[in-house]
């Protein structure tokens, strides 16, 4: 009975082990995944741009804090490169216009239209960039 | 005497010396005709050669001013030509209005299980045909095709051929779009936008490939929505497809078919045995801070009969999000839950979700060439499949940029799961987007 009791304690304690073990492994890991976050982060952010001066205007910079009605006006729409460059590399690495000719950047950004599901007239300002600058 | 030689004298003077020949009048007349016949023609000479003169100096200056014209074309066109660079004309300029193409991927995998041996483990070919028939028609349809080995105790290996999608696309208008066929279904945006070479870990995640189906045939119609113009927009899509489907026609829990309820079965019955459609949508918010700095969240879902009597309903939820943060970070993750009726087990809950991040080392600007191609990713898995099996997956791995369409991953999967047959696995995988 003793031995029965002992058995049993060892059992539970072997079992408290491993479950301490992979609880220590979930830890451990779930550490990981958390720094490396944190990590990848805090590398984004310390090595970001500065953030711009409200007098900079920053061609890709999609606000500026003061208002200028005049530059607000000629940045009303952003062009074919810039959205491009916006939504062209969310899902696959960057691709480049001279890869391909007019008529297949045609195809393509259909596909990637319905794909992404992105704006129509977005989709025209990006195909016109590829086009302008396809390889053929 | 005198007088005589006066008179002589001036009878000489009077009366000129005799010449030698005597001119008679008609003669004398007849040469002053041809005189005055000859002045004539010397002055219309003489008037010829001057208009003669005007003439050449008129065309002299006509001259002038020609070369003077040509000399500035030249000089406008050379210009013309230092400012604009000739248009470029297409090579297939002919066939701009319908155009093929085939665009993909291809993996080749190593694998090693805990516990098992380690082996190559598969080469698979996904080709997407796509076809465009005008500006606004294209037809697109995506395969797979992979060997494996047969069951146990059969001998040799067998080619596999799905067909993963096929459908036509018309673009109605700016904000509608209709989809028919085999399509991707938007249950979050893995399958539409994370399968093949374009996920950067060898493995699907576990709920998206257990909890939701990834294609279903119907139809769809879906969209985009501009909000401002700094690229921001909402975009939607609503469909029916004949959905999840019984696989022994039973109502059994265990008979759930994600991917069927498919054409015509070989019996020549239609495939869609419970009748009614299942109907699904997703509603997405795109935020684009500035390039490589966005955020899109999305809610999807999907519902509808699944067994032969239509007694029961299998539903799914999905929220989905990805988050850019430069270049060089991505985050994005599901959380997805499903429910659907029983006949054994009653109603069954299931959930999971995943999260995985990358980043680029090139981030660190350290500026080493093998150290710039390298990223780092992780993800984690969490099921629960509503039947007393959950399991959860740790994964760490790398992935190498031969070039941008050239990747070499590797990752270890951590696993602990209450199906013992999940083990601890290293995969290797070399794949290619064309």
């Amino acid at each position: 009975m003793a031995v029965a009791q002992f058995l049993c304690t060892l059992t539970r304690s072997d079992m408290k082990k491993n479950k301490q073990s992979k609880g220590l492994a979930h830890t451990i890991f779930s550490t990981a995944i958390i720094a490396m976050l944190i990590g990848g982060l805090a590398c984004t952010l310390c090595l970001a741009e500065p953030p711009s001066n409200a007098q900079q205007t920053n061609s890709v910079a999609l606000k500026a804090s003061t208002p200028d009605p005049d530059k607000a006006a000629a940045k009303s729409q952003l062009t074919g490169a810039e959205l491009y460059s916006i939504n062209c590399n969310r899902c696959h690495p960057e691709r480049y216009p001279t890869e391909r000719t007019a008529a297949q950047w045609k195809t393509i950004m259909l596909h990637m239209q319905v794909r992404a599901n992105i704006p129509v007239a977005q989709s025209r300002l990006i195909l016109k960039y590829l086009q302008d600058n396809s390889g053929r | 005497m005198l007088g005589l030689v006066t008179a002589g004298c001036v009878m000489g003077l009077a009366f000129p010396t005799n010449v030698t020949a005597v001119v008679s009048d008609s003669d004398f007349n007849a040469l002053k005709n041809l005189v005055q016949q000859m002045n004539g023609k010397l002055q219309s000479l003489e008037q010829t050669n001057q208009l003669y003169q005007q003439t050449i100096q008129q065309l002299q200056r006509q001259l002038g001013e020609t070369q003077t014209l040509a000399t500035n074309a030249v000089q406008k066109a050379e210009a013309a030509a230092q400012a604009q660079p000739l248009p470029r004309v297409p090579i297939d300029e002919a066939t701009v209005n319908h155009n093929f193409q085939i665009l993909g991927d291809a993996e080749f995998q190593y694998a090693k299980a805990s516990g098992q041996n380690g082996s190559f483990l598969l080469a698979d070919f996904a080709p997407i045909f796509l076809y465009r028939a005008g500006d606004n028609i294209l037809f697109e349809a995506g395969f797979d095709t992979t060997i494996q080995n047969n069951a146990p105790n059969s001998s040799g290996y067998s080619t596999s051929f799905d067909l993963s999608f096929a459908q036509l696309d018309y673009v109605m208008n700016d904000y509608v779009t209709l989809a028919a066929g085999d399509l991707l279904l938007p249950l979050g945006t893995y399958t539409e936008r994370g399968a093949g070479w374009l996920n950067k870990i060898p493995d699907d995640p576990l709920a998206v490939d257990a909890l939701i189906p990834g294609s279903g045939v119907g139809a769809e119609l879906l969209g985009a929505i501009p909000v401002g113009d700094a690229g921001k927009f909402l975009n939607y899509s609503v469909y029916g497809v004949n959905g999840p489907s019984s696989a022994d026609g039973t109502g059994n829990a265990g008979a759930l078919d994600l991917g069927g309820n498919v054409g015509v079965r070989s019996d020549g019955v239609v495939a869609n045995l419970h009748g009614d459609l299942s109907g699904g949508a997703r509603l997405g918010f795109f935020v684009p801070f500035k390039p490589h700095y966005d955020l899109e969240l999305g809610l999807s879902g999907q519902s509808g009969e699944w067994d032969n009597a239509g007694s029961h309903l299998w539903s799914a939820g999905v929220l989905d999000a990805a988050l850019h943060l430069g270049p060089n970070f991505e985050a994005k993750g599901e959380y997805i839950v499903s429910r659907y009726g029983s006949d054994d087990f009653g109603q069954i809950d299931q959930h999971g979700w995943y999260m995985q991040a990358g980043y680029k080392l090139a981030g660190l600007n350290f500026e080493l060439p093998a150290i710039n191609n390298l990223e780092l990713v992780g993800r984690y898995d969490s099921l629960h499949d509503g039947l007393g099996t959950s399991t959860e997956r740790y994964t760490v791995g790398y992935v190498y940029y031969f070039t941008s369409t050239l990747l070499f991953e590797g990752d270890y999967e951590f696993l602990h799961s209450t199906d013992p047959t999940q083990v601890n696995q290293l995969i290797l995988q070399l794949s290619l987007g064309f």
